[in-house]
């Protein structure tokens, strides 16, 4: 024992030093590019947010929380988030202990670097201290871990999770090296004291170790520091700019390839679409496979369910919409007569309803707005009776920002120079656009769910409740998208019954009719719509409600039961004051 | 139990074959889920291409299938298959024994709702070809207004339209607007007429003279172009939107009534008696039959045969001529048993 | 020669056989509904763009089929979706458009 700790080294150490210096090197090199491809602005942000107290403090937290304890797993699936907390917070805490001990212990030990690692074989097992006990315990925790992932990998059902993604070779490789660690640490710790087996596994121990950190810039287990630093931008409020740089890159690279997505997304009702889901792009986008990008980006609904159920925060649709904004047309459009010919009443001290392109194919919610703001006794004006231009969310989806800026600036004018000063949209679509994209200063816009609520509370509208139970159907664009899911919901059980589907707010499912695809054509939308019924139906409520015109139009072409939108129920339960 | 047929609907094509098969000898049992027997053609005022009265087609063949025994209001529950034939339980709670059995199930009209755009149920001045049909009959009708300076009609509202689900042509419904045009002429000769069409299939005899008349003597103006909204002027006339394809340019105008031509859809309740029955549907959804050439009234199982529009859009004068020969061949499939 | 005093212009007829193809083909690869179209007009009808300048997805659609030049014809196109709403033939319009503009220059 004397020897072994004298010398302090043994050449099994070598893989393992290898490794480590590879994986820095590697992704301190990845971290810089990165850095270096921000815009300009969002660099600085990011350097500021590193000195900034605040954000420093949130940072850490939200490593710890997300990294180490994958909180927002636990919440999601409680076995899959005792699984990954285990081994990454087990494998942090062995790591930081094992530092512990060699510093209270052996002080001049710890430059070495490889000394915590190996700790075990150096000094023979001899001291167990207090924290090599609790340094097993949480090695045990990590063998339970790795015991579930194990039976995860083949009975991925057992663990809720219909789909899984299929592994490359480079995560499989990773994979079980990732299993082998830890046993062989377990293995190598007992038989310390043997001679024979403890020298061969000693070596088995640095060489998996070496495996992992080898291939980690390769497959998913990037994941692991790109996180790190996605976290740090976010918090930096660093955004989506480019389609495969800075940003839309950490993010790409942050994806654990959980495969949470696949069963989340609504596309794979149908079959077809199985390989569409965002964990194959961001793959697609580490491999830089254009076609297979661009395939991907085009067909999605952006129904933003993914981000919506990711443990990371890819934000799927804006990385698709970016991919989609890198295509090159050849024909670009001129808006610079648009809306020359279209007159928009004066309205001052007025509501100004804009209800928008989609909304005049389906008159009823146009007319049911219009009823329920004269029943409420509200002066109004409706900007596009006879037509209008289009908010420009569609060209925006579509991935052409400089024409839908171009659109939105149009209408800007047309809206500020009306005088109004609330400005009342109901189709979900305009309603996020005028939202995130619109500048317009003193101008209130508001969905008809929050307004119609506001009147209810004001006492200006009288309700008489039906019998009808109706299930509320969220528009992605407006729970996912606007984040209103409380005020249909309030408005609907006053006018009548209201039941909930297995699936809904942040979870709803896309009807299928969205504008967000591009290539998706009428005839492949037909399962993803039947899907998003089923869903419906399971609540067992006689109709169903919706607040999305796009949403209206695609329920009524399949569903066996009525679909209303809920203005149009708030129009029938209400009674002229 | 041999001679026994139950002939499962009492439009136009069961009552026809009731009525060939009782000229050959049998009794028939015509089962009808409605409360009274004619079917579509019942409630419809005039037929095309001769105008002949509707409800005297009807009575004529109620009083000529007095041989036979009909069951109002009566459904099939269920139909299970026996050695030499079929067994059948009827929502009267009886059970009949056949030999052969005629599907004459019929069609199902279009839910105009469906197509939001046209506004029918939204506005109050957009109706239905067989809500037009009833006014006829009945002049009982306040969205048909006493007076209307201009009408259209709009063609295939849910046939040819994958958005309906319906991608099959209905056949009938031009020659039904051409007919409901002449008829809104005859009583409003100074109103203005528009038919808007993807295509005219005027194929039956004297359709196309039908047209022409329309054209000719009747002033009908026909525009080719798919109307695709529907809105409301602030007076409450209707204003639609389509385009004027031949000229190429969008085109709008302001009508005091919006007749929609609701296409024919498999009927609703084929889905249930073809489970029941093992038969096959057609990737249309109607009924399938052996061919489509030559054995449209022959099912995929033994001793059932189809007649009229249980298996696709049909004319009057098509379905009575496949409900005889779905008569004869029953006839000639007893013979055989 | 005898002078009939008018001058022979360019033929107005449209040589079917002629044709230039070779676009439309392009077209119908990246968007199969391209070759379905039925020229109904509700797709213009309903253009918010074409009651302003006279677009017309059908007339596009005729152009290229007809190895005519339709850059000037897409120009207003606000990619809004409508007349994808109400294409009786189920064609993926907002494709075919993108695609066009992506084919053309």
């Amino acid at each position: 024992m004397a020897e072994r700790f004298e010398i302090g080294f043994h050449p099994f150490v070598i893989p393992f030093l290898a490794g480590m210096v590879f994986v820095l090197g590697v992704c301190f090199i990845k971290a810089v590019i990165v850095v270096s491809q921000l815009d300009e602005g969002d660099r600085k942000k990011w350097f500021r947010s590193l000195i900034h107290p605040n954000i420093l403090i949130k940072n850490l937290v939200d490593i710890i929380l997300d990294c180490l304890i994958h909180v927002r797993l636990w919440k999601r699936n409680k076995v899959l988030g005792f699984m990954h907390s285990s081994i990454a917070f087990g494998w942090f805490m062995i790591i930081l202990l094992g530092h512990l001990q060699v510093l209270i212990y052996f002080p001049e030990k710890l430059s070495t670097c490889y000394y915590p690692i190996f700790f075990d074989y150096f000094i023979e097992g001899g001291q167990y201290t207090v924290i090599s006990k609790i340094m097993d315990g949480f090695l045990l925790l990590i063998l339970a871990g790795i015991a579930l992932a194990v039976v995860k990998r083949f009975w991925s059902r057992l663990f809720g999770m219909r789909r899984t993604t299929r592994p490359t070779l480079y995560n499989l490789i990773g994979l079980y090296s990732l299993w082998a660690i830890f046993p062989l640490r377990f293995l190598a710790e007992q038989c310390v004291r043997s001679g024979d087996l403890s020298v061969p596994l000693w070596w088995a121990y640095s060489i998996a170790l070496c495996t992992f950190m080898t291939v980690l810039p390769f497959g998913r287990y990037l994941h692991i520091p790109a996180e790190m630093l996605l976290i740090t931008f976010r918090n930096a409020g660093v955004g989506i700019t480019q389609p495969h740089k800075g940003m839309a890159r950490v993010q790409a690279d942050s994806c654990p390839n959980c495969g949470v997505c696949i069963d989340a997304c609504p596309m794979n009702a149908d079959p077809a679409n199985l390989k569409d889901s965002t964990v194959y792009l961001t793959r697609q986008l580490r491999r830089r496979n254009q076609e297979r990008i661009r395939e991907i980006s085009d067909k999605c609904l952006l129904c933003g369910k993914c981000t919506s159920v990711c443990q990371v925060g890819v934000d799927g649709p804006k990385l698709r919409i970016l991919s989609r904004a890198a295509k090159k047309y050849r024909i670009s459009p001129d808006f610079s007569n648009a809306g020359a010919g279209i007159t928009v009443p004066s309205a001052e001290n007025k509501v100004l309803y804009f209800s928008g392109c989609m909304t005049s194919l389906t008159p009823k919610i146009g007319r049911s707005v219009e009823s329920v703001l004269k029943k409420a006794g509200i002066d109004y004006e409706w900007m596009d009776r006879d037509g209008g231009l289009c908010c420009g969310r569609p060209l925006y989806t579509a991935g052409r920002l400089k024409e839908a800026a171009e659109l939105a600036a149009r209408n800007e004018k047309q809206i500020l120079e009306s005088g109004v000063r609330v400005l009342l949209v109901s189709c979900p679509i305009c309603y996020r656009e005028f939202r995130e994209r619109y500048n317009l200063p003193g101008i209130r816009v508001v969905h008809y769910a929050d307004y119609f609520c506001e009147l209810m509370e004001q006492g200006l509208l009288r309700f008489e409740k039906s019998d009808t139970c109706y299930v509320f159907h969220d528009p992605c664009e407006l729970g996912r998208g606007c984040g209103i899911y409380e005020s249909p919901r309030r408005l609907i059980s006053k006018a009548a019954a209201i039941a909930e589907a297995p699936k809904n707010r942040k979870e709803s499912v896309c009807c299928g009719g969205s504008l967000g695809s591009l290539s998706l054509d009428f005839s492949r939308r037909e399962k993803i719509t039947a899907a998003s019924l089923e869903n419906l139906y399971r609540s067992r409520a006689d109709a169903i409600a919706t607040a999305c015109p796009l949403c209206f139009a695609t329920f009524a072409r399949y569903s066996d039961r009525p679909v209303k939108d809920l203005a149009q129920i708030i129009d029938e339960q209400t009674k002229q004051i | 139990m041999k001679g026994n047929i139950v002939i499962i609907g009492g439009g136009i094509a069961g009552m026809e074959a009731a009525k060939s098969l009782i000229s050959l000898g049998y009794s028939p049992i015509v089962v009808e889920s409605s409360t009274k027997l004619g079917g579509h053609v019942a409630s419809w005022y005039k037929l095309f291409p001769d105008m002949s009265s509707a409800k005297n087609l009807v009575s004529r063949l109620e009083s000529e299938i007095k041989g036979a025994t009909v069951l109002c209001g009566t459904k099939v529950i269920s139909l299970n298959r026996l050695a030499d034939g079929y067994s059948l339980k009827l929502s009267n709670g009886s059970v009949v024994n056949a030999s052969a059995l005629l599907i004459a199930t019929g069609f199902t009209l279009f839910d105009a709702k469906k197509k939001e755009e046209y506004g029918y149920g939204v506005y109050d001045r957009v109706i239905t070809n067989s809500d037009l049909e009833a006014w006829f009959s009945e002049k009982k009708d306040a969205r048909v207004p006493d007076e209307p300076e201009s009408v259209g009609f709009v063609h295939c509202v849910g046939s040819r339209d994958l958005k309906a689900c319906n991608a099959q042509c209905s056949k009938v419904c031009c020659a039904t607007a051409i007919k409901q045009a002449i008829e809104i002429k005859e009583r409003f000769p100074y109103a203005k007429v528009y038919c808007f069409y993807m295509d005219l299939r005027l194929f039956g005899k004297k359709y196309e003279d039908f047209y022409i008349n329309a054209q000719r003597d009747y002033g009908v103006q026909f525009i080719r172009g798919r109307v695709s909204e529907v809105g409301e002027t602030l007076d409450g006339r209707l204003q639609i939107k389509a385009e004027d394809t031949l000229s190429g340019k969008p085109l709008k105008v302001q009508l005091d009534l919006l007749v929609l031509m609701s296409g024919i859809v498999r009927n609703q309740s084929i889905g249930e008696l073809s489970a029941m029955a093992g038969l096959e549907t057609d990737s249309d959804g109607f009924l399938r039959s052996i061919d489509n050439e030559y054995a449209v009234i022959e099912s995929n199982r033994p001793g059932i045969f189809y007649a009229g529009a249980c298996t696709g859009p049909k004319t009057v004068p098509e379905t009575v001529a496949e409900a005889r020969s779905a008569a004869l061949a029953i006839h000639s499939y007893l013979e055989t048993l | 020669m005898t002078d009939f005093g008018f001058t022979l212009s360019k033929s107005s007829t449209l040589d079917l056989q002629n044709v230039d193809r070779e676009r439309f083909e392009q077209l119908c690869k990246l968007e199969k509904g391209a070759s379905v179209c039925i020229g109904c007009g509700s797709c213009s009808a309903t253009c918010p763009a074409g009651i302003l300048s006279g677009m017309s997805v059908r007339k596009v659609v005729l152009a290229v089929q007809r190895g005519q030049d339709v850059r000037s014809m897409l120009q207003c196109c606000m990619l809004c979706g409508k007349c994808t709403m109400v294409c009786p033939r189920g064609i993926n319009t907002r494709n075919l458009i993108l695609s066009i503009c992506s084919i053309y220059g």
